[in-house]
């Protein structure tokens, strides 16, 4: 019926096709709080892949990933809350280009250092943003919301008077990764993604290749806060609510952890991250949720000593595996 | 003009409080390259232990001693049992210290649970002292007397010691100090065990300073540390102390002068240093 290289294209992209319609039928059999759960877990994977194009694609430590989450989501709440700015095709863009200028100048600032010290200002920038919100004094506080947060966002006014379900959100959700996905599976195999693993591999190689390195570091920075200020707009319509919490380093290092478990340089690996986490975050919060951080540190330590590829390697191998028992 | 002094007395006591913590952190970072961000755990760990001790007994100083030999154990476990097995992997290393902060936070919770400690001022460290019309208490005093000759004696392990010249050989070439015949595991373990064990006791002396601590400050204590450590320069004493008597300083006078400003002019101090003086104003190069 195909030809071979269908054939074997078929084999390649069957678990992602199944996944995919798997995750497409999800509303049909699931009921609310599963579908909610998808719904985060799609937009922390969005998220931490845009984590992985810095630290697996390019080697860049960042430890302040959460800050253009949070300056994202931060922006689309205040826009609604204390402006009245309800359409979604302007709060949401503003958001993200909050982001993206908080990457610019956050970029210029941390990529002057290298490896360890680099981890060392993201860590000062992101928890720069998070006394930002966390600020209950001045203007700066009646803005925010101080270490109350703020709450009351409601789901995405996109106009054509069609008012969001959680359902229907949870595909707006899935859409809207598919697409960023997508553009940051493109960059990855783009020569600008080979070029920053020729820079992650060897600096001083791409250098004398005549390679502009810092310009490419700084790009990928920003297009790493780009996506992640995405994320920040869908979470925030999402849960309603943002708080300190969702931005300071604790948060970042989550993500690090989602990273790890998928398995970083793998941009699918942050899918699987995600799920893992979250899901599991779900159902032993229900037994013993004064415990979880707990669970969530053993997890940490015991990846990283024994498990450090992550997952998604793992499943490539196996996959290969059965692919080619069952393809001629 | 007694406020001005009053807040910089109260900032240089605050000041030793963080230069306990933060000698170890810089030794740390220093020696192993590693960011050891469960520091500011271990040292809540410290403190806890330490003011339980004094519930039970009474007693100043075997509080200050358990709290020190905790935190140490802490340490020394996060070092031997994990760090050791991950050598040369500094993201690796930074991490699993990183999940040691839920792990020592959430137990902390679980022994102790989540009520603030308040702390506790031995009786002969009680009342103050008049200086130009305001008063000062002592315990403050004693907080910087025993910053100081700890100091001294960190200092004078450092720059007059065998030992010390190891460690200060061991931050500029390791490889060239273990070809020398050096092993230098025992001087990474000792290092380890007494930065984690001054800032056990550092945080049964100091919590005065912080009024309270609960079982998820080591965090924000631990990235004053770190801004402490990059500011003076990784890797000696004098370093860490004078950017513990600057935050010290700094904070006290933003909190007094500029409330609004004050939790986040440290992190842009911390940003200027890193921008200007990647090495901190007395470190050596990383």
């Amino acid at each position: 019926m195909f030809s071979r290289k269908y054939k074997r294209h078929m084999y390649r992209f069957a678990p992602v096709i199944i996944v995919g319609l798997l995750l497409t039928t999800l509303p049909t059999f699931t009921d609310l709080a599963i579908v909610g759960l998808f719904t985060k877990i799609l937009i922390f994977a969005l998220l931490v892949m845009s984590l992985d194009l810095l630290v697996g694609y390019t080697g860049l430590m960042a430890f302040g990933h959460a800050a253009f989450f949070g300056i994202a989501a931060y922006t689309t709440a205040i826009l609604i809350k204390h402006y009245g700015i309800l359409s979604f095709w302007l709060s949401a863009p503003a958001g993200v280009l909050m982001a993206v200028l908080a990457a610019c100048v956050f970029g210029v600032i941390a990529l002057r250092a290298s490896a360890i010290y680099f981890l060392l200002i993201t860590i000062a920038l992101g928890q720069l943003v998070f006394e930002l919100a966390n600020t209950s004094l001045g203007k700066l506080g009646a803005l925010t919301g101080g270490s109350d947060g703020l709450g009351g966002i409601p789901y995405p006014e996109i106009g054509f008077s069609f008012s969001f379900s959680p359902n229907s959100f949870y595909y707006f959700t899935w859409g809207t990764f598919i697409i960023c996905a997508l553009l940051l599976y493109w960059i990855t195999k783009s020569p600008f993604g080979y070029s920053l693993q020729g820079i992650r591999e060897s600096e001083v190689r791409a250098r004398a290749l005549g390679y502009n390195t810092w310009l490419y570091r700084y790009i990928a920075f920003i297009i790493g806060g780009l996506f992640s200020g995405i994320a920040g707009v869908l979470y925030v319509h999402y849960n309603g609510f943002i708080s300190p919490e969702g931005v300071g380093m604790e948060a970042s290092g989550l993500l690090w952890l989602m990273l790890i478990i998928g398995g970083s340089g793998t941009l699918w690996g942050g899918f699987i991250g995600s799920g893992v986490i979250l899901s599991l975050q779900y159902f032993i919060s229900g037994f013993t949720p004064q415990r979880w951080p707990l669970i969530l540190g053993v997890c940490f330590v015991g990846v990283i000593m024994s498990y450090r590829g992550g997952i998604m390697p793992e499943l490539n191998i196996l996959w290969k595996r059965i692919s080619h028992d069952g393809s001629p | 003009m007694e406020t001005v002094v009053i807040n910089l007395l109260n900032g240089i006591a605050y000041g030793m409080v963080l230069f306990l913590i933060a000698a170890g952190l810089s030794v740390i970072l220093g020696l192993m390259g590693i960011v050891h961000l469960a520091h500011g755990a271990i040292f809540i760990a410290g403190g806890f232990a330490g003011l339980t001790i004094v519930k039970w007994t009474g007693s100043f100083l075997l509080a200050v001693l358990v709290g020190a030999v905790t935190s140490g154990l802490v340490g020394l476990i996060i070092e031997r049992g994990f760090l050791r097995l991950l050598h040369k992997q500094e993201l690796e290393q930074v991490l699993v210290t990183f999940g040691f902060v839920y792990i020592i936070g959430n137990l902390i919770l679980w022994i102790w649970g989540a009520w603030p400690r308040a702390a506790f001022v031995p009786s002969y460290f009680a009342g103050s002292i008049a200086i130009m019309g305001s008063y000062f208490p002592i315990h403050r005093f004693a907080v910087i007397a025993i910053g100081a000759a700890i100091c001294l004696g960190l200092w004078w392990l450092q720059e007059k010691t065998r030992i010390g010249a190891i460690i200060r050989a061991g931050m500029d070439n390791a490889e060239m100090v273990s070809g020398l015949g050096i092993n230098l595991t025992p001087i990474n373990i000792g290092a380890f065990f007494l930065g984690s064990f001054i800032a056990g006791g550092g945080c049964v002396i100091g919590v005065q300073l912080f009024g309270s601590i609960t079982h998820n400050d080591g965090v924000n204590i631990l990235l004053t540390a770190i801004a402490v450590c990059i500011i003076g320069g990784v890797g000696s004493v004098q370093g860490a102390l004078v950017g513990a008597l600057l935050i010290g300083i700094i904070d006290n006078f933003g909190r007094v002068y500029f409330p609004v400003m004050a939790p986040w002019t440290m992190y842009l101090l911390l940003i200027l240093v890193l921008m200007v003086r990647p090495s901190g104003l007395l470190g050596r190069k990383l």
